[in-house]
Parts: C-alpha cells; sequence; structure tokens
C-alpha cells in the first residue's frame, strides 16, 4: 500500500445563508459591480437549442431549501467546453425555493479513447448548513447512462433515475434534488 | 476513508448540517472534461474599487464605519506554485455584526455606507490584497444562540471546477473559533489553522491599516480521498 503523500488545500466551510451579498449582490440590492457572473450561461441561445430547467432541492425533512446558491457548468451543443461560456449561478427562491435555468442541450462527449459518454450538466451547490459543497450531475437518458462504464462500478442501479429530470417535452425538464431519504440524488466526490 | 483537512458534512453540532447533508456516502468518480475546466474571468470584470469594501457602497465618499483592515495574501496549489487569475469574490458583516441582506434578523443597524462583498483577481504571482473594516461578531440560532467569530466569506474560482472552493477566514486570537462548530466540523485540528488570518504588520508604513495575511491552497488534478490510493493515479 502506498502512503499519499499529505496533500491539504485548503478546507471550505459553509457559504452561510447570506452568500448572496457576495455570489449575487443585486438581490440584497447591492448594484456596485460591473456584471453579475453566470447569469446566462451562453450569451446566444437559439430557439431549437434551448431548454428551460427548473427545481427545488429538499432537505431531509422534505424542505424546499430557500437560501441555496447552484452553479451550473457544461458544454456546449457539440460537447465542447470553452472557459468563457457555460457557466451559471442561480438562486433558489426566498418563498418557494425553486430554482430555474435558460440553457442550451449539451451534446455527448468524445473520450481519448474515441467513446462517447452521455451528455449532462454539472451542478455545484452551497447553501447555509452545508459544510462543503455538493456536487451532482444532471443526465438526460437513464438507459444511456445505465449502460455508461463509470456507473458499472457502483451498485447503484436502483438510484440512477435521481439524476435524470422529468419532462413531457424534452424542452423543459424539472430536477429536483433530494438530500435525503428514499430519493435521495447522488452526489459525486472526486 | 474520509479526507480529514476537509469539513465533515454532517456534524451535529453545526445543527443545520443534519439535514442539509446526504445519507450516502458520495461516488467516487475520476474527474472528466466538466472538472477539468472552468469558467475563467479577467480584470475587464472589475471596477477600480471592487477591492476596497470601505469605500466601494460609499454614498458621498464616506468610508464605511469600523477598524479599517487589509487582507492579503497568495493563491498556490498544494505544491506551492502560484495561481494566477483566481478571481476572488468577498462578503462579510459590518463592524456591528449585520448582514445587508434582508434575511439577517439582527436588529444591529446597517452602516449606509457598507454593502459588504468585493472581488479581485489574482496577479501573476498568486497575490491578492483588498481593504474592508473588520466584521463584528454576531450570534445565530444553533444549539441556543452562539455566536460566530469574526470572519470573512471567501469564493475562489481557480481554472478548472476541480479548484471551485467556497471558505471563510478567521481572525487570529478571536477567543470564539474554538468553539464554532462549523470549525470544529474539521477533524484535522492542523487544516483548522488554515482558516485563520494572521495580523501582519509588515506594510504598516505603506497601508498605515491593520494587516492580515491570509494564503489560501486550491487542490489539483489528483483524488486524496483513499488513504491506500497511488498519487497521481
Amino acid at each position: 500500500m502506498v502512503k499519499v503523500k499529505n496533500f491539504i488545500d485548503t478546507p471550505s466551510q459553509t457559504a452561510g445563508p447570506f452568500l448572496h451579498i457576495g455570489c449575487t449582490p443585486s438581490i440584497t440590492g447591492i448594484n456596485i459591480f460591473k456584471d453579475e457572473l453566470g447569469s446566462t450561461p451562453f450569451t446566444d441561445i437559439s430557439l431549437n437549442e434551448e431548454i428551460n430547467i427548473k427545481g427545488k432541492i429538499y432537505d431531509g425533512n422534505n424542505e424546499p431549501i430557500i437560501d441555496a446558491m447552484i452553479e451550473t457548468w457544461q458544454c456546449d451543443e457539440n460537447g465542447k467546453y470553452f472557459n468563457y461560456q457555460g457557466f451559471s449561478r442561480r438562486v433558489t427562491d426566498f418563498k418557494t425555493g425553486e430554482y430555474q435555468l435558460k440553457t442550451i442541450r449539451p451534446g455527448n462527449q468524445i473520450n481519448v479513447d474515441g467513446t462517447i459518454f452521455p451528455s449532462y450538466i454539472l451542478f455545484w451547490i452551497v447553501a447555509r448548513g452545508m459544510n462543503s459543497p455538493l456536487i451532482t450531475r444532471m443526465y438526460f437518458d437513464e438507459n444511456e447512462i445505465k449502460s455508461d462504464l463509470m456507473f458499472k462500478n457502483f451498485n447503484i442501479q436502483d438510484r440512477l433515475k435521481t439524476l435524470i429530470p422529468y419532462t413531457e417535452d424534452k424542452k423543459n425538464f424539472v430536477f429536483d434534488i433530494h438530500l435525503q431519504g428514499k430519493k435521495e440524488t447522488i452526489f459525486f466526490e472526486f | 476513508m474520509i479526507k480529514k483537512h476537509q469539513p465533515l458534512r454532517r456534524f451535529p453540532d453545526y445543527k443545520s448540517s443534519i439535514v442539509r447533508s446526504p445519507e450516502n456516502e458520495p461516488l467516487l468518480i475520476n474527474f472528466s472534461n466538466s472538472e477539468i475546466t472552468g469558467p475563467l474571468f479577467n480584470k475587464n470584470i472589475l471596477n477600480e474599487n471592487d477591492n476596497n469594501l470601505i469605500l466601494n457602497f460609499s454614498k458621498n465618499g464616506e468610508k464605511a464605519l469600523g477598524q479599517e483592515i487589509f487582507v492579503h495574501g497568495f493563491v498556490t496549489d498544494e505544491n506551492g506554485n502560484p495561481l494566477k487569475d483566481v478571481l476572488i469574490e468577498v462578503w462579510q458583516a459590518n463592524a456591528g455584526g449585520k448582514y445587508r441582506h434582508q434575511n439577517d434578523p439582527s436588529n444591529i443597524k446597517l452602516d449606509e455606507n457598507f454593502g459588504g462583498c468585493g472581488r479581485f483577481i489574482t496577479s501573476s504571482d498568486g497575490y491578492y490584497i483588498f481593504k474592508t473594516i473588520q466584521p463584528g461578531a454576531y450570534p445565530y440560532p444553533n444549539r441556543g444562540i452562539e455566536w460566530r467569530p469574526k470572519h470573512i466569506h471567501f469564493s475562489l474560482f481557480g481554472s478548472m471546477f476541480l479548484q471551485r472552493l467556497i471558505t471563510q477566514m478567521y481572525f487570529e486570537g478571536d477567543p470564539l473559533i474554538k468553539s464554532c462548530p462549523m470549525v470544529n466540523s474539521i477533524p484535522d485540528i492542523n487544516a483548522r489553522k488554515l482558516l485563520v488570518g494572521k495580523l501582519d504588520l509588515s506594510k504598516t508604513d505603506e497601508e498605515k491599516i491593520l494587516g492580515y495575511r491570509f494564503d489560501i491552497i486550491l487542490r489539483g488534478k489528483h483524488q486524496t480521498y483513499f488513504e491506500n490510493k497511488i498519487e497521481g493515479s
């Protein structure tokens, strides 16, 4: 067994209930910056690519979390990541706990060995009560991820549906995130 | 099987973590393109005073009230290499411990010249500096009323999403740090010390206000979760 070098990066701490002041200041009436980060993931979203995602984050009491921030990160429709677009920052509504995101459906990505892996949007979540961020992914097709090698290593086939949003028209999606209980969303570490 | 230098997600002394932490272990997976890329920011997004919280919300050129301080330091990776172009966002309470936020129930007065947020980008040697006022400690409901040590929230974007970090800086010598459950959620006592900004009088002549030094280390492209995982694998 090889002992790893003792890497220590700065510990995470909760973003707290007032994260809006620093991250989305206009919500708290502070308008001093040139612009707010991540107000839209793509500046140019054509109608035929556009998708709408909304949802809530439920805590262990099944209450929606009203003070969370979600950052999303994704590739474009061709599976390509850029460093100037693809990022969004959303907060959950103070009353309803709902977040909303208008974006484009990301394309499949290609591994170095030529295999294709399913498209997804990364969700990075912080809030009061979360000592470190929770990371999940919204995929689009349950069958696609069931056959994905990455998930085959884990005995979680019955939980994969937590990574799939509800949709009737493949344009409007509801992606709820559950922190605990039977519907607990799959979260990732790297 | 935990990173002892990172906080436990579920730490019952911090009550709201009990219902806001998953019951299952997270899936440890290899990172893919979404983790080793990320949004990059440059100085074009900044206004001149974005890193001066004493003045950036000023009404008539008046300064925010409180003990003026500056906070500075270097952002590096775990090997000490400087990280340039890291966007840092900060936010904090005013000198009385009150946040400019509609959900802050405190009856402490707002300071009309203090917004409480700033942002800046590290230079080529990983350096950052900003000016602010010393935030006040404040009570919050936890196990009864408890007190948050004085702190400044920090949010950092490195060059990839893997490095994304939100944390808090505390102030050297603050007696409230020891009993703070958020700090104590970090199992490794030495790692807790990384969150404490150190009094730094090195630029006293130049800045003429009290200084604090707070260096920040962002993780690199390796997994450190398992004790028996070989570095770089």
